[in-house]
């Protein structure tokens, strides 16, 4: 197998160098960057790379970093900004603004919980926390993947039906520090995968404002137009892994990833390496017999409602497990897909690894006893995983 | 001082459309848009692209999709003007377009909340022409003290006056040695217009600061805008200055430390009533101000003008 | 949303539960108005709700407001669709057209409360199906100094109007703005809750119907936006008071006693030149040259310039001019009716009246005594101030219009009863020509002369020769003059003494500084009270003098003293004033406001000049010529007399209305004088005028529009544009801010109210 030993930070920084480069016959490419543990060997990496025609601005906090992108995007370059946590609190307000003025920057995010009191590990927490800021979400589970969602990310957020930011999120230290093979394609086939950003609505020397007032009326047309736009994503994203196949000769991974869930009496739903960290307990739980089955969330905004209902079609027993907690309500994977599953089936939220805890298949498998276990679900469930 | 007759205005022959619009949302007499008009008329035929963060001159752009600057324009976040400039600009080098960036921002997203990304811009020497109008408050809220707001002015959170003194802003930008740092007059428009050509023209950070009265929150008339700024140059209160590569300070309008004229800017205003702050009162700290700007400006400290 | 169709009130009592909705324009406390009903209701114990529709209005700007009265609790949030009462803030936002949202959803009966300046007989027809109620409270608002000039805060004084048209007693009021601390606005309130007029609607009339909400229309996308939208609010409907260009009065033209429209001929000197200067001025002075040399120049006394950097020289431009213009101008064409004139004296107010009614195109026959035209200014002034052939060239100017003028006819009473006869009209301009005497012991000593009859004899040529201390008694440009004519004829030492201080000397200032430059000593406060000598007078006695009570003048009445001293002096010259011919006006005739009447009966026979008014220079008796040759051919053509007043105090430009920055600190030029010590031994002319016409740009030009731009420059919205030979200001845009005409430097602009709208 060909590939360089590198970490998911570096395949980000990588991809996102590939990218930036690809864009030289346009506006070029322009990235605004603040380290925080632990997204920082990514920015790092990053401030190394030679562009022909492209800039990396080391600014004084993420939330310039995110202004950065947003003028820059808004000038019509491909833009790239990665952060973690706190990072992304304070970037918050600009996260937002970068949506609602619909513009395709692409964010790598390191996750990791908030602070203080201070935390360095994985935790979901600081991404969902934006939630709701109008960006696509995707969870990647290995650095490959990490690698290749940040080029698809550009491709989907560029495509005039959608024109949104990307924010792909893999979890500190898990995947950000741990290094494995990953294949990283040349620039020729990345310029034959990404074309040339245009960007419809770039600021030229027409008098325009970009992010004037939105009346109510307007307000809740734009939201509109928006949320169109996100309904629109899997669908172009669907072409971009073709397009991705064709060019680079693998798929990208779709949007939900079953693993051995069609016969499975039970499913664990899950975000992230703990997706993956599944899938060997549902292994290894077939070998014990039992008919266990994962499902793997990529694809968090827009939600893949449909996706999921079609594979809970028949399953009674559900676990979702989150590394990340509502503080008063329970994870937030689980708040958003118990909907999903079929009338009268348990879907038990569990709450696992939450602040860097190390989540093993055992806990998964555990997981699946208690919902084994179960006749109706009862509030999440919080594992500790212990030091 | 002033002749403005002398001033080419190119506003209809030479510009397809003016920076600012008749038919914008801004108080009459706001001292944001005399300040506009005078910037206007120095941009002339230059590639403009303005950055606006939240301020009434957000506001002054327009609801969507209408504007009522005469040049692109990116409304940004409250703080983050110059970072959203700093794209704007980098994006603009890597094109060799020749636009110049004019971030356009009030004191609350100077002073305050935009100082961390001003002074990282300015540290950075991006090719940004900051331009703050001051008009010491907060006026998109409502009317709240910032820290430009002067000692003894009243706002709606300071209702018995500000008891601080304002932040010199200009010394901050200095220090950073940014290529170009200057406060112009909106009654002084012949030196007003040649400070935003040299700046618009300059390459690297550049800082421009304008007073710019508010009727609506000094509680003023309207008509007395630009009359106010005169006051405020004559007094000393508002030094009218530049300082190149932040070493060599030159005073562009000298002014005659008029207590009247102290006086009058004061008793024009109605938020320096209820404090009841006197020229008397404000007297030492323009002094001690002006030694300061001497010292800057490498000329032998005149003596006291006035007893 | 209330359901329950409440609108057919009959009284202003009101309904529960009531909806109200307020409109207004940012600034004008639409909100806080809504806040103050809401604070009435509440005193009476109901349950209230208001609230504001908020968003980024400014000053100006159309906003609404919201309040809601009920005996039970409230609990929607919404706004108010179907007001039973609507507070309009200013008239000016209802609509023109349908379509409006002002009046949408009120129902017949309904209270419509306006801002009006306009009262309610202009709403009568148009909004009959409401109760209308209307007051302007934008005018009381403003009597009680609520708001500023531009933005007048009228929110109070409304709601003050509103407690009236719906019955609530006046302590309500009170009580209400008492909870909200508005207390200082209750004068404003109450005078309003006083002034407000409502009628009843008409029954069987209909309202309006409410607006059907439009389908909303697409929005275009952000990502898709790519066009150039100017905002174009209708921002001029925001406005309350207009700007205008209007010329007002400069001091110096007020000040002028000719008449001279000094500002705009010293500015048409500096945009049009000579001739275009001289257009002007000869249309109300003929005599030029010589005023611009022996005019004590009020015009430049009332200058605002003066206390800037000194005042413009007006007198200098004005010698300027004439000393330019052609020696003799055309001869003027008759009218189709030309009168005939007989003008008595060659003065400058006989000139003055002689060329206003030849360039009328009448006839005039201009009479002299002397053996020259000019009077005093032939006689009495010396020729080192006025030399003679400069006084010749104005003259020949008058005369070249057609003026048939004969020296050495003297006309005494009969001879004007004769002149009556013969003429459409006569007038009287001959002049002060008898000395004052001086009532003291040894006054016909030999030595002590006429100081006038001195000049005059000098002026013709005499050089009659002094010696030793000539002592001049007067304070006037006559005793100056002679005083330095004394030197010229060979005194060694010149005194004037007068009775009152230096500062209230009648001579022109300038010319006592340049006496004194000449060596002539100056004695105030004295007055001869004796002369003494042996034939000759050798000594004179001097009392000294002191003010006393103020005199109709407001000068303070000179006091002689019991203190005296004597003055040794080798002769006496006398310049204490004049007095008339008593023998010119026909014997039984009176004299009543410059008319000669024959009994009760007014005759066409006029006083000019100085025997008409006293008042002693040639630009006073310029100006009473013009004038009184007016009235006298309006009389003739049974015209009304045309007045001619001055202008209102508040149309003056006054130091207050000037804008000294504008201008450059520039300091007059000087005029080119002969040094003291050359010139006062001849009768050259001292004074050789200015080097150039510079001085006309120090002209602050108040009150006149120079085209400066500083209004289009200054204009905050940019609506300020070059028109014509003036400017326009885009009313579709301008706010009314009055920036342009605060910045104007010379108050050819004002602020007018602009009520027409409301």
């Amino acid at each position: 197998m060909a590939g360089r030993l590198i970490s998911a930070n570096h395949a980000a920084a990588l991809a996102a160098t590939l990218a930036g480069r690809a864009n030289r016959t346009a506006r070029g490419f322009c990235s605004g960057v603040y380290p925080i543990t632990p997204s920082t060997e990514c920015m790092e990496l990053l401030c190394n790379q030679e562009f022909e025609k492209g800039e990396v601005v080391r600014v004084e906090s993420e939330h310039s970093a995110m202004a950065v992108c947003i003028g820059a995007a808004a000038s019509g370059a491909r833009t790239f900004t990665t952060s973690s946590s706190n990072g992304l609190a304070l970037m918050a307000e600009n996260v937002v603004s970068a949506a609602l003025l619909r513009l395709p920057v692409v964010m790598v995010a390191a996750n990791r919980a908030l602070g203080p009191p201070w935390n360095l590990w994985a935790d979901h927490g600081d991404t969902l926390l934006l939630r709701d800021s109008g960006w696509v979400q995707f969870y990647c589970a290995d650095n490959q993947e990490v690698l290749d969602t940040v080029l698809c990310a550009y491709r989907l957020a560029e495509d005039h039906r959608v024109l949104l930011p990307v924010l792909v999120c893999q979890e500190g230290f898990v995947l950000s520090h741990t290094t494995t093979r990953t294949e990283v394609p040349s620039q020729e086939e990345v310029d034959r995968f990404l074309p040339p950003l245009e960007l419809p609505a770039r600021l030229r020397d027409t008098p325009r404002a970009l992010g004037g007032v939105d009346v109510p009326g307007v307000a809740e047309a734009h939201r509109a137009q928006h949320h169109e736009a996100m309904a629109r994503v899997f669908e172009v994203y669907r072409e971009v892994q073709d397009a991705f196949e064709r060019e680079l000769g693998r798929r990208p991974a779709d949007p939900v990833v079953p693993y051995r869930a069609e016969d499975a009496d039970l499913l664990v739903v899950s975000m992230g390496t703990i997706a993956v960290t599944a899938q060997r307990a549902v292994d290894e739980a077939r070998a014990r017999g039992e008919r266990l089955g994962a499902v793997r969330v990529r694809t968090f905004r827009p939600s893949p409602a449909e996706q999921l209902a079609a594979i809970f079609r028949g399953k009674r027993r559900i676990a979702v497990i989150d590394r990340d907690l509502s503080l008063g309500f329970g994870g937030v994977l689980w708040g958003e897909v118990r909907g999903l599953a079929e009338p009268g089936a348990v879907v038990q939220g569990y709450v696992i690894g939450v602040g860097g805890g190390d989540v093993r298949p055992e806990h998964v498998a555990a997981v699946a006893a208690d919902l084994a276990a179960r006749t109706a679900a009862g509030r999440p469930v919080l594992m500790e995983t212990g030091a | 001082m002033s002749e403005p007759s002398t001033v080419a205005g190119p506003s209809a022959e030479t510009r397809p459309t003016p920076l600012l619009r008749p038919g914008n949302s801004n108080c009459g007499g706001c001292g944001m848009s005399s300040a506009l008009q005078l910037f206007g008329r120095a941009v002339e035929h230059r590639r403009l692209q303005l950055v606006v963060p939240a301020s009434c001159a957000a506001v002054t752009a327009g609801p969507f999709p209408t504007t009522s600057f005469g040049v692109p324009t990116v409304l940004t976040t409250f703080g983050a003007a110059a970072a959203v400039a700093t794209g704007l600009s980098r994006v603009a080098r890597l094109n060799g377009d020749g636009t110049r960036v004019v971030c356009w921002a009030g004191d609350g997203g100077t002073y305050d909340i935009g100082m961390a990304s001003l002074s990282a811009a300015a540290e950075r020497d991006e090719d940004v022409l900051y331009v703050c109008y001051d008009n010491e408050i907060y006026g998109n809220t409502g009317g709240q003290r910032s820290s430009a707001t002067p000692a003894g002015a009243s706002t709606t959170n300071t209702p018995a006056g500000k008891p601080e003194e304002k932040k010199d802003l200009l010394a901050i930008m200095a220090a950073h040695r940014v290529r170009y740092a200057a406060s112009f007059s909106i009654a002084h428009p012949q030196d007003a217009i040649r400070k935003v050509r040299r700046a618009l023209d300059a390459t690297g950070f550049r800082f421009l600061h304008a007073l710019s009265p508010c009727p609506t929150g000094w509680k003023s008339e309207p008509a007395l805008g630009i009359e106010l700024v005169r006051l405020a140059v004559r007094s000393g209160l508002y030094p009218v200055v530049e300082i190149v590569e932040g070493r060599k300070l030159v005073v562009n309008v000298e002014p005659d430390f008029s207590r009247e004229a102290l006086e009058l800017y004061l008793s024009l205003q109605q938020r320096f009533q209820r404090s009841g702050i006197t020229a008397e009162r404000l007297a030492p700290a323009i002094a001690r101000r002006w030694r300061e700007l001497r010292a800057a400006s490498g000329r032998i400290l005149p003596a006291e003008r006035e007893a | 949303m209330s359901e329950r169709p409440h609108w057919n009130v009959p009284t202003g009592a009101s309904p529960l539960p009531l909806e109200i909705r307020v409109h207004g324009r940012g600034g004008q406390g639409g909100v806080t108005c809504a806040k103050l009903l809401a604070a009435m209701f509440a005193e009476q114990g109901r349950h209230v709700q208001t609230f504001g529709d908020y968003g980024s209005e400014r000053a100006g700007a159309p906003v609404r407001a919201f309040t809601r009265v009920d005996l039970a609790p409230i609990t929607n949030r919404n706004k108010v669709y179907r007001p039973h009462h609507l507070l309009v803030l200013d008239a000016a936002l209802l609509p023109s057209g349908s379509g409006d949202d002002v009046l949408d959803g009120a129902g017949p009966g309904a209270l419509l409360l306006l801002n009006t300046a306009r009262g309610l007989a202009a709403f009568t027809s148009s909004h009959d199906a409401f109760r209308v109620a209307a007051v302007d409270a934008t005018a009381i608002a403003r009597r009680h100094g609520i708001g500023s000039a531009a933005l007048v805060i009228v929110n109070t004084t409304v709601a003050g109007a509103y407690a009236r048209a719906v019955d609530l007693p006046w302590a309500v009021v009170e009580r209400a703005f008492r909870s909200l601390g508005m207390d200082g606005d209750l004068g404003a309130a109450r005078e309003a809750y006083a002034a407000v007029a409502v009628r009843p609607p008409r029954p069987g009339a209909i309202a309006p119907a409410p607006r059907v909400p439009a389908p909303p229309r697409p929005v275009l996308g952000l990502a898709e936006h790519v066009r150039d939208v100017p905002t174009a609010l209708p921002t001029g409907t925001w406005r309350t008071q207009r700007p205008r260009y209007r010329s007002h009065v400069a001091p110096c033209s007020a000040a002028c006693p000719a008449g001279n429209d000094v500002v705009g001929f010293v500015q048409a000197l500096r945009t049009g030149g000579v001739e275009a200067a001289a257009r002007l001025l000869l249309a109300t002075q003929p005599l030029p040259s010589v005023c611009g040399r022996v005019c004590p120049a009020p015009c430049a006394a009332a200058c605002n310039r003066a206390a800037y950097d000194g005042a413009v020289n007006v007198r200098a431009l004005e010698r300027w001019i004439g000393d330019r213009l052609a020696d003799a101008g055309a001869r003027a064409p008759l009218a189709a009716r030309p009168r005939r004139f007989a003008v008595v004296g060659g003065g400058p107010a006989g000139l003055s009246a002689a060329f206003a009614l030849r360039s009328a195109g009448h006839e005039v026959l201009l009479l002299e005594a002397g053996t020259g035209l000019g009077g005093v200014l032939r006689t009495g002034i010396p020729a080192y101030r006025l030399p003679l052939d400069v006084l010749d060239r104005d003259v020949a100017r008058v005369l070249a219009t057609g003026v048939d003028a004969r020296c050495g006819v003297a006309i005494d009473g009969p001879g004007v009863r004769a002149l009556a006869a013969d003429h459409d009209a006569v007038i009287l301009a001959a002049g002060l020509p008898r000395p004052a005497r001086l009532d003291a012991p040894g006054a016909s000593l030999g030595g002590v002369r006429d100081g006038l009859g001195f000049l005059d004899a000098v002026r013709r040529g005499e050089r009659p020769t002094l010696r030793g201390h000539v002592v001049v008694v007067g304070g006037g440009n006559t005793a100056v003059d002679c005083a330095r004519t004394a030197l010229r004829c060979g005194a060694a030492r010149v005194t004037i003494a007068y009775r009152r201080g230096r500062e209230e000397m009648p001579a022109i200032p300038t010319e006592v500084e340049e006496a004194l430059a000449e060596g002539v000593a100056l004695l105030t406060h004295r007055q001869p009270v004796g002369f003494a000598g042996g034939g000759a007078v050798a000594r004179v006695t001097l009392a000294e003098v002191e003010p006393g009570a103020p005199d109709a003048s407001g000068r303070r009445r000179p006091v002689v003293t019991g203190r005296a001293s004597d003055l040794a002096c080798d002769a006496v010259l006398l310049a204490l004033g004049q007095g008339p011919d008593p023998a010119l006006v026909p014997a039984g005739w009176s004299v009543r406001g410059g008319r000669c009447m024959d009994g009760e009966r007014p005759t066409d026979v006029w006083l000019a000049g100085d025997l008409a008014t006293g008042d002693g220079t040639v630009a006073h008796a310029i100006g009473s010529g013009r004038r009184v040759a007016a009235r006298a051919l309006a009389a003739v053509e049974g015209a009304p007399v045309p007045a001619e007043r001055a202008a209102p105090a508040e149309d003056r430009v006054t130091p207050a209305h000037v804008r000294f920055s504008h201008f450059e600190v520039r300091r007059p030029r000087p005029e080119r004088h002969a040094a003291a010590a050359d010139r006062a031994r001849c009768f050259a002319e001292v004074n050789g005028g200015l080097e150039d016409a510079s001085e006309a740009e120090r002209c602050f030009s108040c009150g006149r529009c120079t085209r400066c731009d500083t209004c289009l420059l200054s204009c905050p919205e940019g609506v300020v544009s070059r028109s014509g030979d003036g400017y326009a200001v885009d009313e579709a845009f301008c706010k009314g801010c009055g920036v342009c005409v605060a910045e104007c430097p010379r108050r050819a602009m004002e602020m007018t109210l602009d009520a027409e709208a409301r």
